[in-house]
C-alpha cells in the first residue's frame, strides 16, 4: 500500500511538473523579443555594426528582416529570414548583396528568400516614395525602411520583373528622379 | 531499501557511464559550436574584404555560405589584374577565382613581402616627382581593395605608371 502511495505521489509530481514546464515554455516563446534574436543572429553571422531598416511578417510563423552591415559604410544589404518554431524564432536563411550608393539615386537586386521573392535596395533620405512600374503594366509602392541610410523593399506576391521604371518622389510629391533599373533573376543561382 | 553491494556497484557504474557520454557529447558540441562560429567570422571577412553577394544557407553544422562576386568585386579584381600584368612576380590566381575559392584567394594578396617588393617598383619606375614617404605593403591593399591613396603621392605614381585616369582639372 505504502509502495503505490509513493509511486502514485512520483507520477503525479512527474506529471505536473511536465505540465507546468510546458506552459512556462509556452509563455516564454510567445514572449521573446525578435530583437534580441535578430541581435543575436547577427552575432552567430559575424556581421557586426548593422542597421535594421524593417522587420516583416508576411506569415504567422515567419518574419523577414531588411538590415545593413559592415563598417564604416554599410553597404552589405541583408534579407535575414526567421520562422517561429516551437523552439522559438529560429534561423532559415539570409542574403547579403554589396550595393554601394555613391552617386546613384538608387539600387536595387532581386533575391529568393525561402518562398519568397524580393526586390530591395539603398536609396536617398530625400526620397519620400517610390512609384514602380512594370513594362507590362503593373504598379507598386514599394516600402521605404529607414536606418544608416534608406532602403526600399518590396515583397513580390506576383512574377518577378527584369525591368521596372521607378520614380521618386519627394515629401510634396515633386518627381525627384525616374529611372530603369534591371534585375537578373538568376543573379544568386 | 537494502540494496546488495553488487547492485550499488553496478548503479555507480551507470551513472559515471552515463555522466561520461554526456560531457562527451557536449564537449564535442561546444567544440563544433566553435568551429561554425569561427567559419562565419572568415565568411563575413571574406564578404566585407571583397565586397561579395552571399547566401547563408546554414549556419550550423555544417555551416552553408555560397559566394558571389558583385560588380564591386570586379572592381577589386580588375585593379589586381592590372598590377600583376605590369608586374608579373605580383600573383594574380586567376584559377582560385575562376573556381571561387576566395579564400585561396585571399591567402595570396596577404604575402607581405610580395606587396611590398612590387610598391617598391613601382615607386623605382615611377617617372613623377613625389613628396613624402614611399608607401608600405598596406599601400597596394589599400589601393586594390578600397581604391584608397595611402600615402597620398601613391596616386600621381598610380596615374604615372597607367593604373588610374589623370585628375580632372577643376
Amino acid at each position: 500500500m505504502k509502495k503505490r502511495i509513493i509511486v502514485s505521489t512520483v507520477i503525479v509530481v512527474f506529471a505536473l511538473l511536465t505540465i507546468v514546464s510546458y506552459f512556462m515554455f509556452q509563455w516564454l516563446n510567445d514572449n521573446q523579443d525578435i530583437e534580441d534574436v535578430i541581435k543575436q543572429e547577427f552575432r552567430s553571422l559575424g556581421q557586426y555594426v548593422e542597421n535594421v531598416y524593417a522587420i516583416e511578417y508576411p506569415d504567422d510563423d515567419r518574419a523577414l528582416i531588411f538590415y545593413s552591415w559592415s563598417h564604416p559604410d554599410f553597404s552589405n544589404f541583408g534579407v535575414m529570414e526567421l520562422e517561429k518554431t516551437w523552439r522559438g524564432w529560429q534561423f532559415v536563411e539570409a542574403i547579403s548583396n554589396r550595393m554601394e550608393r555613391k552617386n546613384a539615386w538608387l539600387k536595387g537586386v532581386y533575391a529568393e528568400i525561402g518562398d519568397h521573392a524580393i526586390l530591395r535596395g539603398p536609396t536617398w533620405a530625400n526620397v519620400d516614395k517610390i512609384e514602380i512600374i512594370t513594362d507590362d503594366g503593373r504598379e507598386y509602392i514599394p516600402d521605404i525602411g529607414k536606418s544608416e541610410w534608406h532602403m526600399w523593399y518590396l515583397i513580390l506576391e506576383d512574377e518577378p520583373f527584369e525591368e521596372a521604371t521607378f520614380i521618386l518622389y519627394d515629401s510634396d510629391g515633386e518627381v525627384l528622379w525616374e529611372e530603369v533599373l534591371q534585375f537578373d533573376l538568376n543573379l544568386l543561382e | 531499501m537494502n540494496l546488495s553491494l553488487k547492485y550499488k556497484v553496478l548503479m555507480i557504474f551507470m551513472l559515471l557511464v552515463f555522466i561520461g557520454v554526456f560531457l562527451y557529447y557536449y564537449g564535442a558540441k561546444v567544440r563544433q559550436e566553435e568551429a561554425d562560429a569561427e567559419a562565419l567570422r572568415d565568411y563575413s571577412y571574406i564578404v566585407r574584404e571583397y565586397a561579395l553577394d552571399a547566401v547563408y544557407k546554414s549556419k550550423e553544422n555544417p555551416v552553408e555560405v555560397e559566394l558571389y562576386p558583385s560588380a564591386y568585386t570586379e572592381a577589386i579584381l580588375e585593379r589586381w589584374k592590372a598590377i600583376s600584368d605590369r608586374y608579373p612576380e605580383f600573383e594574380y590566381p586567376e584559377a582560385a577565382i575562376e573556381e571561387g575559392d576566395w579564400f585561396k584567394v585571399n591567402r595570396v594578396i596577404k604575402d607581405a613581402e610580395m606587396l611590398k617588393d612590387t610598391v617598391d617598383k613601382m615607386y623605382e619606375d615611377a617617372t613623377v616627382e613625389f613628396e613624402g614617404l614611399k608607401g608600405s605593403f598596406t599601400t597596394l591593399l589599400d589601393y586594390i581593395f578600397y581604391q584608397k591613396y595611402e600615402p597620398s603621392n601613391i596616386e600621381d605614381i598610380l596615374i604615372d605608371l597607367g593604373f588610374e585616369s589623370p585628375r580632372e582639372e577643376e
